[in-house]
């Protein structure tokens, strides 16, 4: 099964670091994003010396064009392998993986992927979202004043037309992931709600209520990734990559294939097919949440339940604990944090804890396994990243 | 990042053709939407590019869209994307799938969200927004009057 072309088992996880997150006034995105990375270091155990690599998402609310290298520079680093990549939403997943190749390839040693921004506090409200719609197309879709939400709504109500989701359904996801953070220190939003709840919020693109949304929030995370021979010599019990996969199927919305069938089908795949696993070993995920319904496609294309299916699945509590598949325990974009690009860097170091066993209450029991799925602009971009502990390699 | 200012956020961004998109705004101004045709595989498409995206020909013709369509998907805006757009709330962007075949972003004229339905056929309007733009939307047919 182990081909020597494969990323599996080469790269660990073997540092992360976060800084606040939620709201956080004063600090510049780039200040957030130093904040994580030396808590990365930090919780390795390494010098920041051995890093001969830097990723990096973009920061809407930072002007710089190259952030990874703007990074460097502020931290005095100065990198032979840097990139700032721009996937969306799949920002996260596809550093890692980028990150993971070039170890294996030998083009870096230390990798420091890292994101941080400040949508909250660091830009009015409208600026934020105006940044956000700027990623439509100036030509073809902007000027009908399509917010983020509504690409990936109308994939909703296709979703509902299709197989009878419902409104209750999607908001099942919202009250869970509200109940994971409720018991995560540092979310931005721990009071519990109910479907009633997410049902009265006020309406903000159909069928997405304000509680189906993602929050707006400041934050950084940072992850660092070294090769599995010198994985051992840090601080922390390594995580490995097992398996890495993208997919990007279309850029305009209209030009989506199916919209209730999404390229994280293929980006899955290849996934599981260089981890030699399937969805059944998965023993905790981590799924992009940009909006409640989002998730409940997720779970159909990775292979957690049938097309079509996810909304009782997520009725019957399969997405948390004691379900089929323990999901943002952290609370996610929904409750936990969503300061934009840097959103989905918070699953990995969630899944990262989780399958360290450091995850005290919040503990999904015996987790080997993990999944990171990130994904973006309006389905288009899709990035899956299987994680497990030495002993499964 | 590009740092937009309060000033972008009041303004509503406009289509700014280019050289692959010409023809088709132009058309508009018409009242005609235009479709691309391969002349080599006989695909139709949407957007305006400089070759066909099934076999990279670039024998396109340009014919005018019939305007009608059915509406694959759609979203009714009540929290407007930024202030350019804050008067305009509630309002339905809609996916509509073109009798030809593709696919398109519009919006739906008028704010009567009683019959908005995927599968409902509509008809394509244009829309002046300046001299020099006019946008394709869409209203909904009353098949009453058919
Ligand atoms: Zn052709």
């Amino acid at each position: 099964m182990r081909n020597k072309n494969t990323l599996r088992g080469k790269v660990a996880i073997v540092g992360i670091g976060q800084s606040p997150s939620g709201r956080v006034p004063g600090r510049s995105p780039l200040d957030l994003t130093a904040d994580a990375s030396l808590k990365a270091l930090a919780d390795a155990g390494m010098d920041k010396s051995q890093l001969d690599g830097v990723l990096t998402g973009n920061a809407y609310a930072s002007s710089f064009h190259r952030f990874s290298v703007a990074l460097s520079e502020y931290l005095n680093i100065q990198p032979s392998y840097s990139n700032t990549l721009q996937v969306s939403g799949a920002t996260a997943g596809a550093a890692v993986n980028t990150a993971a190749a070039a170890i294996c390839s030998g083009l870096a040693d230390t990798v420091l992927v890292a994101c941080g921004d400040s949508l909250l506090t660091g830009m009015t409200p409208d600026l934020a979202i105006r940044a956000m719609t700027e990623s439509r197309d100036q030509q073809y879709e902007m000027p009908f004043g399509i917010p983020v939400a509504n690409t990936f709504a109308m994939t909703a109500h296709r979703h509902m037309k299709e197989f009878g989701t419902t409104s209750e359904q999607m908001a099942q996801v919202a009250v869970t992931f509200r109940q994971h953070a409720s018991r995560t220190p540092g979310a931005q939003k721990t009071d519990l709600i109910s479907i009633d709840d997410v049902l009265a919020s006020k309406m903000v693109s159909s069928p997405y209520r304000k509680l189906d949304c993602s929050l707006i929030s400041d934050g950084a995370a940072a992850l660092i990734l070294t090769s599995a021979e010198k994985a051992y010599e840090y601080n922390q019990e390594p995580i490995f990559i097992l398996g890495g996969g993208e997919y990007y199927s279309h850029e305009h919305i209209f030009l989506m294939p199916n919209l209730t069938e999404t390229g994280a089908v293929q980006s899955a795949q290849k996934a599981y097919q260089m981890a030699g696993v399937s969805p059944l070993d998965i023993d905790v995920a981590g799924i992009y949440d940009c909006f409640t319904g989002t998730v409940l496609m997720m779970l159909e294309d990775l292979g957690f339940c049938k097309k079509g299916e996810a909304g009782p699945f997520v009725e019957a509590g399969e997405i948390t604990y004691g379900g089929c598949i323990p999901t943002n325990t952290h609370g996610g974009m929904l409750s936990y944090a969503h300061p934009g690009i840097p959103a989905a860097w918070f699953h990995f170091t969630e899944v990262v804890r989780q399958l360290r066993g450091n995850c005290g209450e919040r503990q999904v029991k015996d987790a080997e396994v993990g999944l990171v799925h990130t994904l973006g602009a309006g389905f288009s971009t899709h990035a899956t990243t299987v994680l497990g502990k030495g002993s499964t390699l | 990042m590009k740092q937009l200012t309060e000033e972008d956020t009041i303004q509503k961004p406009l289509p700014i053709a280019d050289s692959d998109s010409h023809a088709m705004w132009e058309g508009l101004k018409k009242g005609e939407l235009l479709l691309q045709h391969c002349e080599d595989c006989g695909h139709v498409q949407y957007y305006q590019q400089g070759l066909c995206r099934i076999c990279q020909s670039k024998k396109l013709v340009h014919r005018a869209a019939s305007g009608r369509g059915i509406i694959h998907s759609y979203s009714v805006v009540h929290r407007s994307p930024g202030p350019a757009f804050r008067d305009d709330v509630p309002y339905a962007v809609l996916l509509v799938e073109l009798e030809e075949g593709p696919r398109m972003i519009s919006s739906l004229l008028g704010k009567d969200f009683t019959h908005l339905a995927i599968d409902s056929p509509v008809a394509m309007k244009t829309m002046k927004i300046s001299e020099q733009v006019f946008l394709p939307c869409f209203e909904l047919v009353n098949l009453a009057d058919k």
